[in-house]
């Protein structure tokens, strides 16, 4: 009863993150170039619930800022950039805005 | 013996690692142009749609002229480009590409002049670029009852600091080309080049020891 109880918290407190997270950050191999960005780049704005794309080929991270209300599924967005011809390492859900990461980047 | 295993080896590598010049293939319902001015002997032109990121598909006009003058081949015509293979590394990305395709070609030879000669045209490229490195080798082959033509183009490059996505990538680059066919006989064009690129639009340009232009400008939206 007690382990079925831990599950419901820890279930709830992964949604309610979820619906919270703003940012979803990608790692992502393969990006070397600027024209690899543009493509995934174009196939995320493309995507209704996105706000705004970041691509960082120095950290290989892409960043997608949803739209208040609005998710994309992890799965969505790793079959998106394999179909960009990518490969997703890592999907992370945060809930620094994309300006932050962004900047933390450019301090690199 | 062992020598030549690892000279073998060597090779190998090389020929793994030698890859893209410009892709032929962009990125997902993408568009890519190009146009190459290849000093005084090709001109290129290629205009390709990618419905996936795998293939794509379009238009290609090419003109060999041979270095003593003693022909021109205008070959225009319809290529398909496909992804062999891809490997997407943490810091790197390496390609296969081949392609295909058919035109009608015209033009000056010894025999005098020609038009609407079926050609078959078909290639393969590969490359490995990382931020900092890049090498890329390709052959092109045109067939036709006339002419048997064939370029060879490696290009070996380094970057002399890592850019991002938003900011302009700079190349030094080597560029080696030989030419099939009788364009320059036992020739072997090596040409320094400078590259950039920002956002959608790339441009590379060099000359040969004659101070003769190489330029290709490409440009992907």
């Amino acid at each position: 009863m007690k382990s079925l109880r831990i599950a419901l918290a820890a279930l709830c407190g992964a949604l309610a993150l979820a619906a919270h997270a703003r940012t979803v950050k990608m790692e992502v191999n393969g990006m070397v170039c600027a024209f690899c960005a543009q493509g995934i780049e174009k196939r995320l704005r493309a995507m209704a619930p996105t706000q705004d794309v970041y691509v960082s080929l120095r950290d290989k991270v892409v960043a997608v800022a949803l739209k208040d209300g609005e998710d994309i599924p992890d799965a969505t967005l790793v079959t998106s950039l394999k179909e960009a011809g990518y490969d997703v390492t890592s999907v992370q859900r945060v809930d620094a805005p994309l300006a932050e990461i962004r900047k933390a980047a450019k301090r690199k | 013996m062992k020598a030549t295993v690892r000279g073998c080896f060597c090779l190998l590598a090389v020929a793994a690692s030698i890859g893209a010049r410009a892709k032929p293939i962009a990125f997902q319902d993408g568009w890519t142009v190009m146009a190459e001015y290849g000093t005084n002997t090709m001109r290129q032109a290629q205009v390709f749609y990618a419905p996936r990121f795998w293939w794509s598909g379009g238009p290609t006009y090419t003109k060999l002229i041979a270095g003593d003058k003693s022909f021109e081949h205008e070959m225009p015509g319809i290529q398909v480009n496909y992804l062999v293979k891809r490997w997407n590394l943490p810091d790197a990305q390496g390609n296969v590409f081949a392609w295909g395709g058919a035109g009608s070609a015209r033009g000056t030879d010894g025999q005098g002049s020609f038009s609407g000669v079926a050609t078959a045209q078909g290639g393969l490229q590969a490359d490995y670029e990382t931020r900092s490195v890049y090498a890329s080798a390709k052959q092109e082959w045109f067939r036709s009852s006339r002419f048997g033509n064939g370029i060879t183009t490696v290009q070996l490059g380094v970057a002399p600091y890592q850019h991002d996505y938003d900011e302009l990538a700079t190349w030094f680059l080597v560029q080696l080309r030989r030419y099939q066919g009788g364009v320059l006989p036992g020739k072997t064009e090596a040409i320094p080049m400078l590259r950039l690129f920002k956002g959608n639009f790339w441009i590379e340009a060099g000359a040969d020891p004659k101070g003769r232009l190489q330029l290709m400008v490409m440009m992907n939206y």
